[in-house]
């Protein structure tokens, strides 16, 4: 009992990282139609550059959030405008392989600028932990969570309630209706891969706190992302959250009860016979309202 | 652009018999490159029978060369007192049949799914089977598996592999040519274009891309059995890979995707680059294959074959007005 | 006496989500006429076609082809029983030529034997697209490519084709050209089943009309007497009280 508890709340704790490492990926998915194959190196870039800006400045990983999340609002902003843009008129397959090969491209770089050897930006106070009745919880995971749903909070309320908000969410429902009211839909779309990259970035912050990584995990942070988009709904952080949580518990009760070198067979199995059975996710497009 | 029959065949066999004496007047580096060429460009063109012909674009084709290479080599190793030859061929049936048993298995299910979803699928499939493989002790993926010498004694087995792999894609062009020119080729093509509206016209598009599938994976796990009696000893990382899921793609889109001769030309291309070329500055590799797919989409979507056709077109007097 | 109807409909009917897109239609075409259908927007046309060629299953009631029933059977079946269809959007395949896009019609369609060379040839002609054979589709004009449609429904030997609005968009030179070509085809033995805004050519054209509104049959008969049906002229233009 204790057992399943544990594995349960491991779960809960792994899910909301997922969630938040994933909904930038659904979010460009669902605006942009766009597969961003990019995206996990997106996450590993805020990773390091937590790691430069905590050693640089001398402050605790977390804090570098703000800073981390800038940067690469700005990168993304331009990374879209101006080279994701282009491809994205001609097919879906041709944004896809683009984005795969800036992915390719930037960790080439990574692995020559910060060396192919695993790296964390573990904060000192990482160690403890406690309990809550009989599950045991560690502070970093914890923490790692907490901003989670927190970023996730902000995500959604940004989304629903402010004028950028509102603004991404009609261009997604109805792209050439917004054209002709006067929204600059390549704007929009710029700006909706930089938060999205924002997001990403500093869920490659929280992940680093948690996990060692090196570059090549990049693919696999990308296939993570698609799986929640898969299993929760495409365009929104409460699918995300769903898709996230479901695709932790299935990590750790496939680790804990059938091997632990079986979760990504579980995982890849669950996408493919999601993909079959409703390939929007559970939650569905949060954007076909109009459809 | 169309080249009349009687002139592909003369040139095939041209070709083929020029780069028969590869091995030998070549250095031993450049059979090896010569080898990985050949592997390639069979593989491109057994990958674009579903990917170009078809449209349906597989992120995961390394899961037949996976099956493929590990049927032949778990059989082979249980009937070890057969003459090599004839256990090559018993590799390459079973093999070929455990290719097709997976392909049928799945077809109904997967080819529902169009476009990414489709690549994502295949994806996911080409890691469940590398899984499965790594962690299912019966595979022997993390241990290895070992193959038994099948080159005739008194040829040298790169010269031998060089060969067998110029007969295999000669083998997989063939197939792939003979299909462009049938009625089933036209059916594929025509669901590339517009999958509904062909079946509109009366094409049998399930059944014809199951078949389409099916042919594919043998033909792709084919060459992985002869990949792996090249090697001579395989783990799960030797054949189920992601740059390999890549590659494929990559041959295709950078000769000409939907093309037949565009894979050869995209396999021969980035396999020179990335080996002779690049050769020695490994580190760059990543960052090559990247910028060369970032450059095709945005500039060359139709690859070589499509930037040669646009130079011939240009070159061309204006058609006559339409009325 | 009259020969047995190509096409017969019987109480044919099809709810989305409870609103009834049509609502019990019956009606029986004869071989080699041209029918047009016509009523206002909404009406139901294009998803009357839609259950015949099988791209969608009805609700309730029958259809039968060449006295074959054919409910909800596959699209690619009753292409091989002999039924094509001309889009109003046209559908053609962008990458291939003309040539091609006509010859994918005579290798599949209508299933029995075939000589592909002449019936692509034959469809072309019909369509008088001949003289555009070597060209992409992708750089033919909306009049062409609707053109290109009837060829490629042509090609498939299919003894029954329905036409989606082929003149809508068309200048009247255009529209009297597909008008033409629709004559040239009924001439060969091919029953034609169109839908169709452009009344004088409709009028002109057609041996006889089926008119629907909101999802039912309200008059069926020769041009000139649904012209002057009342309940016809209701519907399109309102009565004097309805403003």
């Amino acid at each position: 009992m204790n057992l399943i508890a544990q594995t349960l709340a491991d779960g809960l704790v792994l899910g909301g990282i997922y969630a938040l490492a994933a909904v930038g990926f659904s979010l460009i998915f669902g605006v942009l139609h766009v597969i961003n194959l990019s995206h996990g190196i997106l996450v590993l870039l805020g990773a390091y550059l937590a790691l430069i800006f905590s050693q640089a400045l001398g402050i605790d990983p977390l804090l570098t959030l703000p800073l981390v999340m800038a940067v690469l609002f700005a990168v993304g902003y331009v990374y879209q405008r101006f080279l994701i843009q282009h491809a994205v008129d001609r097919s879906q397959l041709g944004s896809m392989l683009l984005t795969f090969g800036v992915a390719l491209m930037l960790q080439n770089i990574m692995i020559w600028v910060f060396s192919p050897d695993m790296k964390n930006i573990t904060p000192s106070w990482a160690f403890t932990s406690f309990h809550l009745g009989a599950v045991n919880f560690d502070a970093v995971r914890v923490s790692a969570l907490f901003a989670s749903l927190v970023l996730l909070c902000c995500l959604a309320l940004l989304l629903k309630f402010s004028p950028l908000g509102r603004v991404i969410r009609a261009t997604a429902q109805q792209t050439m209706a917004a054209r002709l009211c006067g929204v600059n839909v390549r704007h929009v779309y710029a700006l909706t891969f930089a938060v999205s990259a924002a997001f990403a970035g500093a869920a490659g912050i929280v992940i680093g706190i948690i996990l060692p990584f090196s570059p090549a995990d990049e693919a696999t942070w990308t296939l993570n992302a698609f799986v929640v988009v898969v299993l929760g709904g495409v365009g929104s952080p409460a699918g995300a959250l769903l898709g996230g949580l479901l695709l932790g518990m299935v990590s750790t009760l496939t680790a804990q009860y059938i091997g632990p070198s079986f979760p990504n067979v579980t995982m890849f199995l669950l996408l493919v016979i999601l993909l079959l059975v409703r390939p929007t996710g559970l939650l569905g497009n949060a954007f076909s309202a109009s459809r | 652009m169309k080249i009349s029959p009687v002139w592909a065949v003369l040139l095939m066999v041209a070709s083929a018999a020029l780069l028969a004496l590869g091995p030998l007047v070549l250095p031993p580096f450049y059979v090896r490159v010569g080898q990985l060429m050949l592997y390639s460009a069979g593989l491109a063109v057994a990958w674009t029978i579903l990917g170009g012909f078809a449209g349906y674009a597989s992120f995961g084709h390394s899961a037949f060369i996976g099956v493929g290479a590990f049927a032949a080599g778990l059989v082979e190793a249980r009937f070890s007192g057969v003459a090599p030859p004839l256990l090559l061929l018993l590799g390459l049936a079973v093999g070929g049949l455990c290719c097709a048993v997976l392909s049928a298995a799945i077809a109904y299910p997967i080819l529902r799914l169009r476009g990414t979803f489709f690549a994502i699928a295949m994806l996911g499939v080409s890691h469940v089977c590398a899984e499965l493989n790594n962690n299912v002790d019966f595979f022997e993926g993390s241990l290895g598996l070992n193959f038994p010498a099948v080159a005739p004694k008194n040829l040298e087995p790169a010269t031998f592999f060089y060969w067998l792999y110029l007969l295999a894609g000669l083998v997989v062009l063939l197939i792939a040519w003979q299909i462009r020119r049938s009625r089933f080729g036209a059916g594929l093509l025509s669901i590339r274009e517009d999958e509904d509206t062909a079946r509109m016209l009366g094409v049998p598009t399930e059944r014809y891309k199951r078949l389409a599938f099916v042919i594919s994976a043998v033909l792709t796990g084919q060459l992985g059995v002869i990949y792996a009696h090249s090697l001579g000893y395989i783990t799960t990382d030797s054949v189920y890979r992601d740059d390999t899921n890549l590659s494929l793609i990559v041959y295709s889109l950078l000769g000409g995707m939907g093309t037949l001769f565009g894979p050869v030309i995209g396999a021969f291309m980035l396999v020179f680059i990335t080996q002779v070329i690049l050769g020695r500055l490994l580190d760059f590799h990543l960052f090559a294959t990247g910028l060369l797919l970032v450059v095709l989409v945005l500039a060359a979507p139709g690859g070589v074959l499509g930037l040669v056709r646009t130079f011939l077109l240009r070159r061309r007097p204006a058609a006559a007005p339409a009325e | 006496m009259s020969p047995a109807p190509i096409l017969r409909v019987d109480r044919l009917s099809k709810n989305f989500r409870g609103l009834a897109a049509i609502a019990d239609v019956s009606f029986a075409i004869e071989p080699g006429s041209i029918t047009s259908i016509i009523g206002p927007n909404g009406a139901g046309k294009s998803t009357l076609f839609n259950l015949v060629t099988g791209y969608l299953p009805p609700s309730a009631g029958e259809i039968q082809f060449q006295g074959r029933p054919i409910t909800g059977m596959a699209t690619n079946r009753i292409a091989e029983l002999g039924i094509a269809r001309a889009f109003q959007i046209a559908r053609p395949f962008r990458d291939l030529s003309v040539f091609d896009n006509v010859r994918i019609g005579a290798l599949f369609g209508k299933s029995g034997n075939r000589d592909v060379a002449a019936t692509t040839a034959r469809g072309m002609e019909l369509a008088a697209i001949a003289h555009l054979a070597d060209q992409p589709a992708s750089t033919l004009t909306v009049g062409q490519l609707r053109h290109l449609e009837v060829a490629r429904a042509i090609a498939t030997r299919a003894d029954l084709l329905l036409a989606d609005e082929p003149c809508a968009g068309l200048n009247p030179t255009e529209t009297a050209a597909m008008i033409e070509v629709l004559r040239r085809i009924r001439g060969n033995g091919v029953t034609v089943v169109l839908v169709e805004h452009d009344m004088p050519s409709v009028m002109e054209v057609s041996d006889r009309l089926l008119v629907l509104d909101a999802g039912r049959l309200i008059a069926d008969g020769s041009p000139h007497a649904v012209a002057a049906n009342p309940q016809v002229i209701a519907a399109y233009l309102g009565t004097p009280d309805a403003v």
